[in-house]
């Protein structure tokens, strides 16, 4: 005879109050962590602003604990982000800062805030920031470290302004170049969200650059979000809630995040409106096309050691776009790496100091003596 | 442990929960992915944008005009000077930036004409 089982309404019930408790103190404990997100403490490595121009910033980062001397290199590294979002990204948390971690390695780091763009800055092209910005904050890096040559790693946006800046002054003293998810191929249109919402056929750059100025934070937090809606609207909450929300360590990286994912700068508006229709439109620097300061921007320019990161899982810059930049530089000392991560959690995740970190110190450390 | 007890200790409604829940995330997700990637999405984000811009950007220009008016009368700047002068700025910080490039190579050539005036002649 099969042993059927009756359950004891008293203990379903109990069994039901106990969830609901434990399901009440999750809702409390998370309106609690979300609310608080805000004010976490982001940014902390020492650091000293030596350079400013306009709303830009160059800063030099300190040591956070005693550094070997012959840890040291001599080669200062160059950390430059994208437009879109603040750049503490690379220094997140103590412990789970990208910079920490390389000053602790014994590298000079620098790193060049772009600023929040106010309307006075609308007129700011997206060539200006490399060719303009760019050059001089390397001078004064260059000066402040008394050193010949740099390592420059950009990430996201931030890499299309450093190949354009490399591709542009050849005879800059660029020694190592790393590109982190570097958005620089549009041919590919199958696996591409962002390009099919700025198709010209649906979306009008010059109605919104010429009526709003810049182009708003929030609109631009909004689309990156909808690229995967229910992920980031919905599946974020959902992972606090269900996963790490008795964890404090992971607790204080999720809040980090959010507050940056939610602490995006406005684009200047000319600086967009040449962004959605030179480079991802028209694809001009990949098809050798775009001109700068009279002369057509070669790719072939660049001969720096360099060593390409691209994210697998990444839904805001394609691996596709990033990869075919290999056939097109000079570089003799050229590496991709394929690295299993989304584009945030490259260098942001719980395991990028595993992951990413140590094989990008290894790298540099190689080519910085 | 006896099956009954098996049973009720396997009865747990937050996993039962949990895992509903992420089986419909996880199908909402796939039709939200499809949704978003398709060309009418892109259209219908294209044409709300293009409608919230044709309806406010009037507005916008109107209520523009009407504090420039109230801030000239007031005899203050307008947004626009104030802008205007920010650009200037930038501008000058510009040029001392190139001047400030320019003394550091004069100094460095300094430097150099003094190191070799320093060295005894062999």
């Amino acid at each position: 005879m099969p042993n059927s089982y009756t359950p004891d309404p008293a203990d379903m019930a109990q069994t039901l109050t106990e969830a609901l408790y434990d399901s009440f103190e999750r809702n409390l404990q998370s309106a609690r962590i979300i609310s608080e997100s805000n004010s976490i403490q982001v940014g902390q490595t020492p650091r000293e602003v030596v350079w400013s121009l306009n709303k830009m910033k160059l800063y030099r980062y300190l040591p956070t604990e005693p550094v070997d001397p012959a840890k040291k290199k001599p080669v200062p590294l160059l950390l430059v982000y994208a437009l879109i979002n603040k750049p503490y990204i690379f220094d997140l948390r103590p412990n789970g800062s990208f910079i920490e971690y390389m000053v602790n390695e014994g590298f000079d780091v620098f790193l060049l805030d772009w600023g929040t763009p106010g309307l006075e800055d609308k007129n700011t092209r997206f060539d200006d920031y490399a060719v303009e910005y760019l050059p001089r904050a390397v001078r004064r890096m260059l000066k402040v470290a008394d050193a010949k040559e740099f390592s420059m790693l950009g990430y996201c946006i931030g890499a299309a302004l450093a190949v354009l800046y490399a591709a542009v002054y050849p005879q800059a003293p660029l020694r190592n170049l790393i590109l982190l998810t570097a958005p620089l191929d549009f041919s590919n249109t199958d696996d591409n969200i962002f390009a099919t919402w700025l198709d010209r056929r649906f979306f009008n750059v010059d109605r919104m650059v010429n009526s709003l100025g810049n182009v708003p934070s929030e609109l631009i937090e909004f689309g990156a979000k909808m690229l995967k809606p229910v992920e980031n609207f919905v599946g974020a909450y959902t992972t606090l809630y269900w996963d790490f929300i008795d964890d404090q360590e992971s607790v204080a990286n999720w809040q980090a995040l959010q507050k940056w994912i939610h602490d995006g700068v406005p684009v200047a508006g000319e600086a967009f409106r040449q962004w959605v229709k030179e480079y991802i439109r028209g694809n001009e620097l990949i098809k050798g096309e775009h001109i700068v300061k009279g002369q057509v921007v070669d790719l072939a320019n660049i001969e720096a050691n360099f060593l390409n990161v691209v994210a697998k899982y990444d839904h805001l810059v394609p691996p596709h776009q990033s990869t075919s930049v290999m056939d097109l530089i000079s570089s003799e000392d050229k590496r991709l790496d394929i690295i299993p991560a989304g584009h945030v959690g490259l260098m942001a995740g719980r395991n990028a100091r595993y992951k990413l970190w140590p094989k990008l110190a290894a790298w540099l450390e190689e080519r910085s003596q | 442990m006896s099956d009954q007890n098996k049973d009720q200790a396997d009865f747990d409604p937050l996993a039962m929960w949990k895992e509903w829940q992420t089986a419909s995330l996880s199908t909402w997700s796939k039709i939200m992915s499809e949704t978003v990637s398709s060309e009418d999405f892109a259209q219908s984000m294209g044409q709300s944008l293009d409608d919230y811009l044709e309806t406010t950007t009037p507005v916008r220009q109107q209520v523009e005009k009407a504090i420039e008016q109230y801030l000239q009368q007031m005899n203050m700047p307008s947004r626009q000077e104030v802008i205007s002068i920010a650009e200037r700025l930038t501008q000058l910080e510009l040029r001392i930036d190139d001047m400030d490039a320019k003394m550091d190579d004069m100094l460095d050539l300094l430097k150099a004409i003094q190191t070799k005036l320093d060295k005894p002649e062999s």
